[in-house]
């Protein structure tokens, strides 16, 4: 064994010694030989000659024992890059196709595979994730995505499901619980606060870094106030005080005993940066229909999935017919695992994005090896000589496999380059609000990643060209007179091949593309119903002490807080309109859902659960401010005061129901089925239907004027011809003016809140168009390539055919024909492929389907003309230019 | 008397046996085989020599550089110790399926 290592060692680094070696060993050999031949008459030469043919062919006997020393393959594969390099020197042109779309199929899918990795494959930091699953119920038939559970439900999900180990509660958003911090050493900041139930971290797995988490203890109604704070919370605001434990920071103005810091990195839900119990107000401890909590909970080990959705679903069914006066009869319970609730709509639109970069990969790689196949062939005769000189059928196959190792890894090289770039950008400008994007970097998976690409890549382009030319007849490519034809049947053929996958890639990459547009103008052209894309929004909440900081105030004094700023505010020059609202448009999937009925309709439910409709408060103005038309009746005014008669704006879906009833909708009455309804409200507006969760949600909604609700509003809308950041200043101005202790926040446009809302759809539009683009110009180029190719090898056929009069439409339709055979075997295929994707679900492809013909039909329309053109063009060239000066030539 | 060609794997065999005799150099040993068969075993002059670099690389034969009886320099191989294992090894299966061809082929 070691003997065997020195061996091959000596023959890899003394080479010289080696080689020398055996050109003497066999020197002496032929001399023996021809020796002989002398003694037996022969003359010199001729001895020689018979000598020569004795031993057989020199350089092949060299070749077999260079196998011997078990280090050939080393030496050839050295060589064969040496050569590979060689002409991507040689050839700068086609080289730099090659590498230039390899290194962008390479570079795109590494840049992907990044941020599918840092966003959806790296583990959260909670040990075992795959056990703690988020729990909401939803109400299909009253039409509700997401039903908030109650505290009480906490309960019973702790006492009726034994498979779980730990239940823990916190509010669906942190929407609205947000706390002033007063560290007493810095100006006040506002900081994202969630209430939990004191299990929530022992649910999760982890523990403070400092400290403790909450205990029983602390959620007992009356407890004294104690908070646990994020580790960046620590660092950025506290200074990273060791000794933080046991101290009081106030939190809207009120003494919190800080009571553990959270190990790095865990911030769920999303943004939090503290975290107070919950369980310390009796009313939300006691009451079934403060709905405003998803339950998070960690199974025991060996509790699967199924069982979990099972009894999670038996529990509700039967709390439902317990409380019969609280939960519909068909809520059903929605369990998902926190990984998944964690990424939620954008883990699809990632894999999506991920699998286009990678069919732009093949795409790239497929058009590489139709280059290097054109240009393999170009070099036959050379190849035939070294075939007719011995050297084995694979060693021809392992130069082409070289060929496309070079031009893999420098493509790798580059590719990671674009990657940086690409990630650089994507994380600095992120493209939509996606979970743990900001950690995508270039890491030593995407580098795996890239290698893997490279490979796939080199095996692509080596295939073809490898086998097309380490088969050809050795005698018909040398003995033909033209170098070119011997091999045009296979390479013909693999040719064909590659224009059909390549065709077939680029349909499936388009057509999704394609589909994808369509899915995001049936959302994003949604009329949202908001005509003033300028308006600027800005979160005004008042907050004080407590639970629910922006209860803390009575309608009262809320109203003249607002009444002052909205007053000041149409003062101020530059300020055209001004008004306020409880929930901004298109904040998010959580606002106030609320089950309503009309005066006509009363009476009439009998158990059968109501609609629900969109509740908003808001004040006079609003309306006018963000642009929603009001097509009947009036605006809010300071008529409806406390005092008068509830009144209520609807919009134009609501009062279509009320008129497909028979009854004029203006001066109906309209009422709340809830506990805190204020009774009947007569309708003395109706709205233009407007999107106030989402651009795909429903347009019921009901308006009440701010003196008649018992909510405040929490949201400023003001418009005016300054440009935005001299109103939020203003805006910041006026608040603080007025109450020194509050603040005014996190400013967006109407215009900003429709585009984040379809921001996803947008990312993935714009990749795939991209993506799209680049692969019909790669399969331009090959089709255009492989006809430009066939037509240089054939040229004095072509020639002669139409110097004899065939006509030379025939000529170029031959030829065209051929090529574009295979083009459109490859659109079917990717029609097929394509209609596969429909099955991705409706959140991708709204609005339209994978297998919609009326789509499906132009793509391929436009990929044949394209695909025709590219083949027509250089066979037309070629036939036109060509026929005097061939004809001479041949 | 036509000649044949040698059966796969015999050459390693022969190229022992040959040398089991005395060190010889490649031109010896093409000769002496093609004498002691009395020219009925045809070796293809240039397989000769991937074969015995293989048997070198195994370590079953060992090479040196010496001077031939013309006075010229060659390259002389000699069997290792092992390479005399191998030879006995090979020699010894070798002769037990001889015989049992044969023994197939005389009652058959």
């Amino acid at each position: 064994m070691l003997g065997d290592l020195l061996y091959r060692g000596r023959a890899l680094f003394r080479r010289k010694v080696v080689e020398d070696d055996l050109d003497a060993e066999l020197q002496f050999h032929l001399d023996r030989l021809t020796e002989q031949h002398v003694r037996a008459g022969k003359t010199p030469d001729e001895a020689r000659r018979l000598s020569r043919i004795a031993l057989g062919g020199v350089s092949q006997i060299k070749e077999q024992c260079r196998e011997s020393w078990g280090v050939g393959w080393i030496h050839a594969v050295a060589k064969d890059l040496g050569y590979a390099l060689v002409r991507v020197r040689r050839y700068p042109r086609s080289a730099a196709m090659i590498e230039g779309s390899l290194a962008l199929g390479i570079g795109m899918s590494v840049a992907m595979f990044s941020l599918v990795d840092a966003v959806l494959l790296r583990p959260l930091p909670f040990p075992n994730q795959d056990s703690i699953y988020v729990i909401q119920k939803a109400d299909p038939l009253a039409g509700a995505h997401v039903e908030e559970l109650a505290y009480p439900e906490l309960v019973d999900l702790q006492e009726s499901i034994p498979g779980f180990e730990y239940v823990a509660v916190t509010p669906t958003s942190l929407y609205g619980y947000a706390r002033v911090l007063e560290t007493g050493t810095a100006d006040p900041v506002q900081l994202e606060a969630s209430p939990v139930s004191h299990d929530f971290f022992r649910v999760l797995g982890v523990t403070p870094r400092l400290g403790r988490g909450f205990t029983d203890s602390d959620e007992r109604v009356g407890a004294p106030p104690v908070v646990v704070i994020s580790d960046r919370t620590w660092r950025e605001h506290l200074g990273a005080d060791p000794g933080i434990i046991g101290r009081t920071v106030r939190l809207n103005g009120q003494g919190h005993s800080v009571i553990g810091v959270m190990a790095p990195g865990v911030e769920f839900p999303r943004g939090a940066a503290l975290w107070v119990p919950l369980g310390i107000e009796q009313r939300v401890v006691e009451r079934r229909g403060a709905t405003f909590l998803q339950a998070v909970a960690r199974s025991k080990p060996g509790y699967p999935r199924q069982q979990v959705d099972r009894d999670v679903s038996a529990l509700f069914t039967r709390l439902a017919n317990e409380y019969p006066e609280s939960y519909s009869s068909s809520q059903r319970g929605v369990v998902t695992p926190l990984v998944n609730y964690w990424t939620g709509s954008a883990r699809i639109h990632l894999w999506i994005v991920l699998g286009a970069s990678l069919l732009l990969l093949t795409a790239s790689a497929i058009s590489s090896g139709g280059l290097l196949l054109s240009r393999a062939v170009s070099r036959r005769s050379e190849i035939a000589t070294h075939l007719a000189l011995g050297a084995p059928p694979r060693r021809i196959f392992t130069r082409m496999a070289a060929e496309g190792a070079v031009a893999g890894v420098i493509a790798a090289i580059a590719g990671l380059g674009i990657a940086y770039l690409v990630i650089h950008s994507l994380v600095k400008w992120p493209p939509a609000d996606i979970p743990r994007l900001s950690e995508a970097s270039l890491d030593l998976n995407s580098f795996c990643f890239a290698v893997g690409a490279a490979a796939f890549v080199a095996v692509v382009c080596s295939l073809a060209p490898g086998w097309a030319l380490s088969r050809m007849r050795l005698e018909s490519a040398i003995r033909e007179g033209d170098p070119r034809s011997s091999v045009s049947h296979r390479a013909n053929r693999s040719r064909g091949l590659f224009v059909l996958a390549q065709s077939a890639v680029t349909f499936v990459l388009l057509a999704t593309a394609v589909l994808l547009v369509l899915s995001y103008r049936s959302v994003a052209l949604v009329e949202t119903g908001l005509a003033n894309r300028d308006a600027l929004t800005m979160d005004v909440s008042l907050r004080g002490p407590g639970l629910f900081p922006s209860q803390a105030f009575d309608p009262v004094t809320t109203d003249a807080f607002y009444s002052r700023l909205l007053q000041r505010l149409r003062e101020e020059p530059g300020v055209t309109s001004a008004g306020a609202i409880l929930l901004r448009p298109l904040a998010g999937p959580i606002g106030w859902d609320i089950p309503y009925e009309f005066e006509f309709e009363a009476g009439s439910w009998d158990g059968k659960q109501r609609p629900k409709a969109n509740y908003e408060v808001v004040t006079a103005d609003y309306f006018e401010t963000v642009g929603s038309p009001l097509l009947q009746g009036r605006d809010f005014d300071s008529r409806d005061s406390q005092e008068a008669e509830p009144v209520a704006i609807i919009s134009e879906t609501l009062a279509d129901r009320v008129r497909s009833a028979g009854h004029t909708p203006l001066g109906h009455r309209v009422r709340l089925a809830i506990r805190w309804s204020p009774g009947w409200m007569r309708v003395v507006g109706i709205s233009g239907d407007a999107r106030y969760r989402s651009g795909t949600h429903s347009g019921a909604h009901i308006f009440v004027p701010i003196l008649q609700a018992g909510q405040a509003t929490r949201h400023v809308v003001i418009r005016g011809p300054r440009p935005r950041q001299e109103l939020s200043e203003l805006v910041q101005r006026l608040v603080r003016e007025i109450d020194p202790s509050q603040n005014a926040g996190d400013p967006l446009t109407i215009g900003e809140l429709i585009d984040r809302d379809t921001a996803r759809h947008r990312f993935n539009v714009i990749m795939l168009l991209w993506f799209g683009a680049c692969a019909v110009f790669l399969a331009v180029t090959a089709v255009y390539s492989v006809i430009a190719e066939t037509m240089a090898a054939r040229r004095t056929e072509v020639a002669i055919k139409s110097a004899l009069g065939a006509q030379r439409n025939q000529v170029v339709r031959d030829l065209v024909v051929r090529t574009i055979r295979f083009a459109v075997l490859g659109l079917a295929v990717g029609t097929a492929a394509v209609s596969v994707l429909g099955t991705l679900g409706p959140d991708v492809f709204r609005g339209t389907s994978a297998r919609d013909p009326i789509v499906l039909i132009p793509v391929a329309a436009f990929l044949f003309v394209v695909s025709l053109g590219a083949a027509v063009w250089p066979a037309w060239h070629a036939t036109r230019d060509n026929r005097r000066t061939l004809l001479r030539e041949s | 008397m036509s000649s044949i060609d040698l059966p796969q794997g015999t050459l390693d065999l022969l190229i022992l046996k040959t040398l089991n005799l005395e060190p010889q150099h490649g031109w010896g040993i093409s000769e002496r085989i093609r004498q002691i068969s009395h020219e009925v075993l045809h070796v293809q002059q240039g397989s000769l020599y991937p074969a015995l670099h293989r048997l070198e690389r195994r370590g079953w034969i060992r090479a040196t550089w010496g001077v031939s009886d013309n006075n010229r320099r060659a390259k002389y191989y000699e069997l290792t110790p092992e390479g005399r294992r191998q030879l006995e090894d090979a020699s010894a299966s070798w002769q037990k399926l001889s015989a049992a061809v044969q023994i197939i082929l005389d009652t058959a």
